[in-house]
Formats: C-alpha cells, sequence, structure tokens
C-alpha cells in the first residue's frame, strides 16, 4: 500500500470526498495532522472519526456544533492496540500466545460455530479412533512371540474343516516326523476348571499346554516358573499351575506369596509353581485365560468318557512349531506331507484320502484362518465406514472455515489495510483453526473413550467370554485430528486466503459490490456433493444391514420359541462313574422340574447354535449311495433325554420320541431329522428303517422330527440323528429348562438347585434360550447398529453442511432477492428457487452416493444375510429419506430470505 | 457543569468502562450516552474520549472490532474485557471509599446525595 504519509490538508481532502462537511473535515485533519501516528494505525483512526461524524449528522447535529464539541487541544492517541493481526513482517514465536488468545475470542464470540464445529470434529475423531482402537486390538497386536518370523501354525485339513485342530496322537505323531524341521513343536489347547477357594466354588477359564510351549514362544515369567518340558512327562502326574496376571491380581490380589500354594482345581490341588507375565494374554485373542496347566492333565481337567492323550477323535490342539536355522516353510510343508501320507496307512478311518496337514505363518493369523477370513472383511468395512464419516467431517469443518473465512472478509481486507500482513494474518486464522482442532480432539478422546467403555463393557450375548483389551491408541486420535483439521486448512482457510486481496480499494469494491468468488462458492458446492455422497453410502450401509437383521430375526430356528433357561453341567467323572452318571443327570432333571414355572425339562450333550461345539458323524443306510467320494452321509449327531423335544418345542412328525424303555440293555433306537429322512428314503416311510454309523452299529429309526437350524441360522436345512442318552454315556449335557415365568429368574435358580444337589457338579454355562438365539444374530446385529449411528452421524453432519451452505449462497443473494421480489416474484417462487439451488446440489451428490453405495454393497454382499446386495427397498427407501432431510436442511435457510422485506433486501450490500 | 480535568482524569475510564459493561458500544453512542446518563456532568470531549478509549484498549481493559450496521454503515465497537471488568470492580471499591471518606469530613451532605 501507498507509504506516503498524509499530512493535514490531504487528510481533509480525504474527509471531504466521504461527504463530510468542511467543519467536520477540518476537525478531524486537525487532531489527525498534529498526532504522530504509524499510518496504519491513523488509517483506522481516521476510519473511526468519519464514522463519528456521520452518525453525528445523521442525528441531525449540524456540522459546527459536532466540531465545536469535538475539540482541538489534547488530542495524542496511545502507541497502537495489542490486537495481534496488525504486526508486520518476521512473528517470532513468542508471539504465538497473543494469537491463541485471540483466537479464543473470536471463538467464544460466535458460539453457534464453535459448538457445531467443535462437536462434530468431537464426533467424527472419536469414531474413527475407537474404531481404529478396536480393530488394532483385534487385528494389529504384536504377537508376543520370541522370533514370530520363526514360528507357524499347523492345522490338520480335511473335507469337512479346512482348518482343524490336532487331537494329541496326532501331535504326538507329527511331532516325531517333523523333528528334522523344527527346532521345537507345541501344543496348548482350552480348558475350563472348577476353583474352589474358601468353599466358594468359581469357574476359571485355562489353557492347557504341552511342556515345549512356554520355551518355544519365549514367554517370561513375572514371578516364580513357568512349564517346562519336566511338568509334561506322566499322564495325570503333574498337578501344577501358573497363573495369568490378571487372574493372579483378581483373584490373589498380586500377593508373591502365592507360589508354593496350592489351588482346588477340580476337587484337587494344583501347586502354583509361577505367574506368567503381563504381556502374555494367551494363545487365542480375546480370551485371557486365568491359569495354564501341563498338557498331561487334560483328562483331569477335561473331563471326558475317553483318554484323550491316547484316543484319536479329540480334535482340540492348536499347534505352533518353529522352524529349524536355514529350513523353508516349503520344506517344513514337505515334511509334514509325510506325516501326513504315514497316518493315512495307520489309521485310515480318521485319515482319509484328502486329509492333510496346513501351515501358517503364526504372524498372518489373528485367530484362527476360517475366523479370519471374515476378520478381514469385518475390518476393512469398519475402516471404509469410518473413514466415510471422516471424511463428511473434514468437508464440513472445511465448508464451515469457508463460510467463515469469506464472511470476514472485510475484516481481513481492514485488517490487511491497516498493515496486517499477509503472514500475520494466516498466523492468526491458523491459531483459530488449530484450536478448533485442539478442543475437536479433546472432545473426540472423550467420544473415543465412552464407545470404548461401551465396547468393552456391552452385555454381549457371545458364545465364549471375551476380553478385550482395548487401550485408546494415541495414534489413531493424533491421526484423526491432524488430518480433519488439516483438510479444514487445506480446503477451507487457504483458498479464502488466497482470494483475500492485499489491496484496500479492489477489496473494498469487491466487497460494496457483494460478489461471492465463483471459485469458493464451486468449492462449497463441491464439498456438499460429497458430503452427500459419502452419507448416501452409509446410509444405504446401514439399510442393508438392517434389513438383514429383519431377515435373521424372521428366521425360525426351529426351537426354543418358549422362553427357557439353559444350563451345561458337567459330572465330574471321578464321582460318577459310568453307573451313577445317568440316574444323577435324570436326578437333576427332575429337581429342575420341581422349580416354579417350570413346564418341561430335557437334555441335550450338543445344543443346536453354540457356535463353538459341533459334532458330526457318517451314516448309512441298506439301499442308499453316499455321495461320490465319501464314505456316508454327513449329519450332525446330538444325544438327547426323553424330555428334550417337548422342552425345546420341536415338533415330532412322526413316530414316537425316546421313552424310558430305550434303556442302555435295550435295542439301539434313533430319530432322524426331516432333511435326512428326505435325504436318505425320498418318497418312503423313514420310520423302521435301519441306519449304520460308522460301520458298527446298526440303529432303527423310531421317530421322525422337524428339521432345526444346528450350525448357523442362514444354513440350508442340515441332516440330523438324535440319540438317547440312556444309550449313549454323557457326562456334560445341557439342561434346557422350559418356563411360564420369567426365563432370567430361572437360571439362578437352576443353578441353586444344581449346587444343591452336589457342589462339585459344574454349571459350565448358564443362559436364557433369548440370550442363546441373539448370539446367532450378534454380528449383524452389531454391524447394523456401528454402520448404523455412523451412518446417522454423517447425515446429521451432511445436513448441517448443507444448511450452512444454502444459507450462506442466500445471504450472498439477498439482493437478488430483492429485486426479484421487487419486481413481483412471489415469496413462495423465491424460497422455491434457494430451496432449488441446494437440492441441485444433493440430487449430485446423491447420484454419484448411489454409485457407490452399489459398488461397495457388493463388497460387502457376503456379510449381509437375506438380502440382496442390490436390495430395492434399500436402494430406494434410503436416497428418497436422504433428500428428504436434505430438503428440510435446503428449506430452513431459503424460507429466511423471502420474509426479507424488498426494500431491505435491496439495500443489503452483500 | 463539566468537571474539571484533573478530576475528569480520574473519574473518565471508570464512567467510560461502566457504560461499555452494560453493552457495547461505538464511538458516537458513547458520547451520546455519557452526556444523557450523567445529564452532561460527565461529558468529555471527543478528543479527550478517543485517546482514553484507545489508551484503555492498549491497556488490555476494553477491545473493539468493527461491525458493520444493516444500513451498510461500518462502526468500530468497544466492549469491556474480564480484566476491564476486573479493574473497574476495584476502582469502584476505591471511590466508594473516597465517598465515604469525604461524606465523613462533611465534604458531601448526605441528605442531599439522596434526594
Amino acid at each position: 500500500m501507498g507509504a506516503t504519509r498524509l499530512d493535514a490538508l490531504e487528510i481533509e481532502h480525504r474527509a471531504r470526498t466521504r461527504g463530510l462537511p468542511p467543519d467536520a473535515a477540518a476537525a478531524i485533519a486537525r487532531v489527525l495532522g498534529a498526532a504522530r501516528l504509524e499510518e496504519a494505525r491513523r488509517n483506522e483512526v481516521f476510519e473511526e472519526l468519519v464514522t463519528h461524524f456521520e452518525d453525528g449528522l445523521a442525528a441531525g447535529r449540524s456540522a459546527e456544533e459536532l466540531a465545536l464539541d469535538f475539540g482541538r487541544a489534547d488530542f495524542t492517541p496511545p502507541s497502537p492496540t495489542p490486537v495481534p493481526l496488525p504486526h508486520r513482517g518476521y512473528r517470532p514465536m513468542s508471539r504465538l500466545l497473543p494469537d491463541v488468545r485471540y483466537a479464543t475470542r473470536r471463538l467464544i464470540a460466535s458460539p453457534g460455530f464453535t459448538l457445531i464445529a467443535v462437536l462434530s470434529l468431537a464426533l467424527g475423531i472419536g469414531a474413527t479412533t475407537a474404531v481404529f482402537s478396536l480393530v488394532n486390538a483385534v487385528i494389529f497386536r504384536r504377537s508376543p512371540i520370541r522370533a514370530v518370523e520363526e514360528v507357524t501354525d499347523v492345522y490338520e485339513s480335511s473335507a469337512d474343516f479346512g482348518y482343524n485342530a490336532f487331537d494329541y496322537p496326532d501331535f504326538r505323531e507329527f511331532e516325531r516326523g517333523t523333528s528334522r524341521v523344527f527346532s521345537q513343536l507345541a501344543a496348548t489347547r482350552y480348558a475350563f476348571a472348577q476353583v474352589m477357594r474358601d468353599g466358594v466354588a468359581s469357574r476359571a477359564e485355562g489353557e492347557l499346554v504341552t511342556g515345549s510351549y512356554f520355551p518355544l514362544t519365549g514367554i517370561r515369567p513375572a514371578l516364580g516358573r513357568l512349564l517346562g518340558p519336566e511338568d509334561d512327562v506322566s499322564p495325570g502326574g503333574h498337578p501344577v499351575v501358573v497363573l495369568s496376571d490378571g487372574y493372579w491380581r483378581r483373584a490373589f490380589g498380586g500377593a508373591p506369596s502365592v507360589l508354593g500354594r496350592a489351588i482346588e482345581m477340580n476337587g484337587r490341588a494344583y501347586t502354583i509353581v509361577g505367574v506368567v507375565s503381563a504381556e502374555y494374554q494367551g494363545n487365542l485373542r480375546g480370551m485371557v485365560p486365568d491359569f495354564y496347566a501341563p498338557m498331561m492333565m487334560v483328562n483331569h481337567l477335561n473331563p471326558v468318557d475317553d483318554d484323550q492323550l491316547q484316543s484319536r477323535g479329540y480334535h482340540s490342539l492348536f499347534v505352533k512349531a518353529r522352524l529349524r536355522p536355514g529350513t523353508t516353510v516349503v520344506m517344513a510343508a514337505a515334511a509334514a506331507a509325510g506325516v501326513a501320507a504315514e497316518l493315512r496307512k495307520i489309521v485310515p478311518d480318521q485319515w482319509k484320502s484328502g486329509n492333510s496337514f496346513k501351515l501358517i505363518p503364526t504372524r498372518q493369523v489373528i485367530l484362527h484362518p476360517s475366523v479370519d477370513q471374515v476378520l478381514y472383511p469385518v475390518a476393512g468395512l469398519l475402516f471404509t465406514v469410518v473413514g466415510l464419516v471422516l471424511l463428511v467431517v473434514c468437508a464440513n469443518l472445511a465448508s464451515f472455515l469457508l463460510a467463515r473465512a469469506v464472511d470476514r472478509r472485510k475484516e481481513i481486507a481492514v485488517r490487511l489495510a491497516l498493515g496486517a500482513t499477509r503472514g500475520s494474518l494466516v498466523a492468526q486464522l491458523l491459531a483459530e483453526t488449530l484450536l478448533l482442532g485442539v478442543l475437536g480432539g479433546v472432545g473426540g478422546l472423550g467420544v473415543a473413550a465412552l464407545v470404548a467403555r461401551i465396547l468393552t463393557t456391552a452385555d454381549l450375548p457371545l458364545p465364549i467370554p471375551i476380553t478385550l483389551e482395548l487401550g485408546l491408541d494415541a495414534r489413531a486420535l493424533l491421526f484423526a485430528t491432524v488430518v480433519s483439521v488439516a483438510a479444514g486448512i487445506l480446503f477451507g482457510l487457504m483458498p479464502a486466503l488466497r482470494a483475500s486481496n492485499p489491496h484496500l480499494a479492489t477489496t473494498l469494491r469487491d466487497e460494496s459490490a457483494g460478489g461471492g468468488g465463483r471459485g469458493r462458492l464451486a468449492l462449497r458446492h463441491a464439498l456438499v456433493v460429497a458430503q452427500v455422497a459419502v452419507s448416501l453410502v452409509l446410509l444405504v450401509g446401514a439399510g442393508l444391514f438392517l434389513r438383514s437383521l429383519q431377515s435373521v430375526r424372521a428366521v425360525d430356528p426351529g426351537f426354543g420359541r418358549e422362553p427357557a433357561g439353559l444350563m451345561d453341567v458337567s459330572f465330574p467323572p471321578t464321582r460318577y462313574a459310568a453307573g451313577r452318571l445317568l440316574p444323577a443327570e435324570r436326578e437333576l432333571a427332575a429337581r429342575l422340574r420341581e422349580l416354579p414355572g417350570v413346564t418341561a425339562v430335557g437334555m441335550i450333550d450338543n445344543l443346536p447354535l453354540t457356535l463353538v461345539n459341533t459334532q458330526n458323524t457318517d451314516v448309512n443306510t441298506p439301499g442308499a449311495q453316499p455321495p461320490v467320494g465319501r464314505e456316508g452321509f454327513d449329519a450332525d449327531l446330538a444325544v438327547v433325554d426323553t424330555g428334550f423335544f417337548a422342552a425345546a418345542g420341536i415338533r415330532l412328525l412322526q413316530g414316537r420320541e425316546f421313552t424310558p424303555a430305550d434303556a442302555d440293555s435295550a435295542p439301539r433306537v434313533i430319530i432322524v431329522n426331516e432333511a435326512l429322512a428326505k435325504r436318505l428314503w425320498p418318497g418312503q416311510e423313514a420310520l423302521g428303517k435301519h441306519i449304520t454309523r460308522s460301520s458298527d452299529r446298526d440303529y432303527q429309526v423310531v421317530g421322525v422330527v422337524a428339521t432345526t437350524k444346528i450350525r448357523s441360522i442362514g444354513e440350508d436345512p442340515r441332516s440330523g440323528i438324535y440319540l438317547p442318552l440312556a444309550q449313549v454315556r454323557s457326562s456334560s449335557v445341557w439342561y434346557l429348562a422350559r418356563t411360564s415365568g420369567d426365563a432370567d429368574r430361572l437360571t439362578n435358580a437352576m443353578v441353586r438347585a444344581t449346587q444343591s444337589m452336589d457342589p462339585e457338579i459344574i454349571s459350565v454355562d448358564v443362559r436364557t434360550m433369548a440370550r442363546h438365539l441373539d448370539v446367532v444374530r450378534l454380528p449383524i446385529r452389531l454391524a447394523a447398529l456401528m454402520i448404523g449411528a455412523l451412518a446417522a452421524l454423517a447425515v446429521v453432519l451432511a445436513g448441517i453442511g448443507l444448511y450452512g451452505t444454502v444459507r450462506y449462497s442466500v445471504a450472498q443473494r439477498t439482493r437478488e432477492v430483492g429485486i426479484r421480489m421487487a419486481l413481483g416474484a412471489d415469496s413462495r417462487a423465491m424460497v422455491r428457487l434457494l430451496t432449488g439451488g441446494g437440492l441441485r446440489l444433493v440430487v449430485w451428490g446423491g447420484a454419484v452416493g448411489l454409485l457407490a453405495a452399489m459398488l461397495l454393497a457388493r463388497l460387502v454382499g457376503g456379510l449381509l444375510f437375506g438380502v440382496p446386495a442390490l436390495d430395492p427397498l434399500t436402494f430406494f427407501g434410503v436416497p428418497l429419506f436422504l433428500f428428504a432431510v436434505a430438503g428440510i436442511a435446503a428449506w430452513l435457510p431459503a424460507r429466511r430470505v423471502s420474509r426479507v422485506a424488498p426494500t431491505e433486501a435491496l439495500r443489503a450490500d452483500g | 457543569m463539566r468537571i474539571e480535568r484533573e478530576l475528569m482524569r480520574g473519574a473518565g475510564p471508570v464512567t467510560v468502562l461502566r457504560l461499555l459493561k452494560q453493552r457495547e458500544m461505538y464511538g458516537y453512542e458513547l458520547v451520546e450516552a455519557l452526556s444523557r446518563r450523567t445529564d452532561g456532568v460527565l461529558a468529555m470531549g471527543q478528543s479527550t474520549l478517543y485517546p482514553l478509549l484507545y489508551s484503555l484498549e492498549a491497556k488490555g481493559l476494553l477491545k473493539s472490532h468493527w461491525q458493520e450496521a444493516p444500513s451498510g454503515r461500518r462502526r468500530k465497537y468497544y466492549g469491556v474485557t474480564p480484566k476491564g471488568v476486573h479493574f473497574l470492580r476495584a476502582q469502584q471499591s476505591q471511590w466508594r471509599r473516597l465517598v465515604a471518606a469525604m461524606t465523613g469530613l462533611g465534604l458531601l451532605d448526605a441528605r442531599r446525595s439522596e434526594a
């Protein structure tokens, strides 16, 4: 700007050109000419004094009077005020504080803007951080295993199970056959124990490990020692236990004196020899064990009716192997194939021709290879959704800042005119944006903590107890905050600043013309289009999962329609040997039947839809040819008592249920489900037919029952057989007690009844039927809930963004509206015009979003249930809904301008 | 009647802060308010007022910003900062003590001032 000083005459001339009478202009010239002022400062004072006289004249006073009042003597203004903007040039860091202080004042001055900006930032940052932390806790956790790149997981693979666990004999065979390629081989399996302490029974989850397990992993003890090969020598001969850090703190208050003490597990004293370091959270993520015990104790800690160290078929061992130095995975796989060939020779019944071993580097396994296949898409979906929400937040902030910067054009122009450098201006606006970012980040931390708390404490109906160590990820928080603020600066602040003209005159002219700056407007429009598009994608996602949830709810599992209590009970084999087991099981059933409200009680060894436990078997019948490549028809197997079908509400279609007459000594009988009956004897009578199982026993069909869902709610009808409990012993059964009353209350009574019969009978698991069935709906419900919440958030943000944009463009066009209305346009037409402008953006955004949603819907198709990826209802309803919301967001501000009187609108200069 | 300059030097800042604490005002508005609210007693020449405003602003007791009226005229509005409020409170109690002391000396007639 011109750097020459104006002397008194020039000042007077300038005042005159502003329309002031001679007396007033002279008064201003007098005081300003005499005062020693910096140019910028003098310009500001000049402006103020001109306004002063204009005000006075407008109030009806004469120029002479005003000049007289003004006085002439001691006009000695002090040095410039400490408002931080009008500083020139280089600004050291020490100037930051005034900038921040000023920014704070500015933000407080417009609480509405500040609140919305901070709130949307906080929600977006919080949601992003929480989801990232969750995915991080599950997927990206660093393995605590030493030199994990040398370690590989080993699974057995068959036609039925792609990644099955080992049984103990297979593990030994594998160990012998691969010692050349693996330096260490170890196995771990899940187990739980009933712990008695001071007469109180509790359940503890644990892992049984082979002696090589801790040496292979390189995990260290926090106290005492861990288990080694010397603890894993003779079956049943090593009653020692290592506690997890969490259990040690919870149950023993973290006292070092636990070493050497005994803990009673399943009725036997185990000596505590150590505590594992807190960094080790067990073999399966999310399932933190309470204790670790030697594999040799498996028959005591996980009693079944066989010796699991000798018998085949108990596939529960997860195997890890460490490659010898210089050995490749290919070499190891070759050695494993050799063992498989050997096993096919030794045990052809278990090792069919297609069976093999699969090696997967441990680093690549998250939970279990078959679960991971679902986990990755779910994590990807979550990241996508959260990324989109963050995108909306960025767009919103950018849009806010852009609008605000444009609104402040005049202020910026004045500051530039008063000598502020562009640098100082940028620093000032930057301070304000960064302050918003910090506030949003802090708010986001709160939101994330809240979400994490909800996630970790939510009483989800999970099939197994899951503990997530969900620490909030500082990197995620920082990332989300930086991204949103950077986007705000890049898309909001910079365009506004670049467009701000440093030349006073042109800026003032530009300003009085009321022009908005086409570039900035276009950018804002683009931001709205993006927001609408993203919101539509998220809404479609939420819609698809809600529809899936609807379908899941509509599926009839085929049992459990009536309220019931469920209890998984384990009878310790030491106390309930062969002859005593069945009478005890029946006695407990009788006791449960006497509980108030109970109308029927049944037992089953393998409850349908537990997701973690399934038994299947090959069945044959004379005259029916098994599928190609198989030795029998695959059928799911359950053992039930006489009361089960009635209690579970499974319809008997033909024949009879089991009766007390089907005793151990009686002929073998079987009940088949409708699906199997149709497969084995299509168009024939099933009753009286014979079934053989595993080439040994022969069973006669005495009944046909309706097909239930067995493994998953979405499955096609699966073949199933039922055997009578009296003919097949099982020391672990589910009791199902149907009630006419409150199932929740009943479950407590069931546990009490069990304990009063014998405190050593273990209630492994207790739940209501409703909760049990919720398990299978959980993934869909969670997805619908999370995506729904995030979509709602996105829609609200997009609505705010659209509202702001329309309101801004309405303000820009006030003059145009005035002219149109003065020329006779009716106000409704004006509202239509202005709303229409906003809705055009929505249509564009909707079109883009719809295309994107169609592409993305195909990707999540596998996670949906009973709904096509391009569900017409969703794809029609969601855009309609969004359009309605957008319509309101655009109409609200448009309505305002039509109420402005034309004269007023015409006077407005921008 | 106008107050002497020496007295105004003490009373001026308090008066201005008091008025601006009630609401933000621009220069001319403040001139009018000073004159009206004090029956002209505390009216001051604008050549005193503006420098006073600038000085209070420099001390951080006042803040100012430009604002546009619906008519399109831009004015510089002044308001009191938290620091200014604090300062005003301290000054008020001093004035109160001063008035009490002067009343005690019989310089001020309590009854007449109440009337």
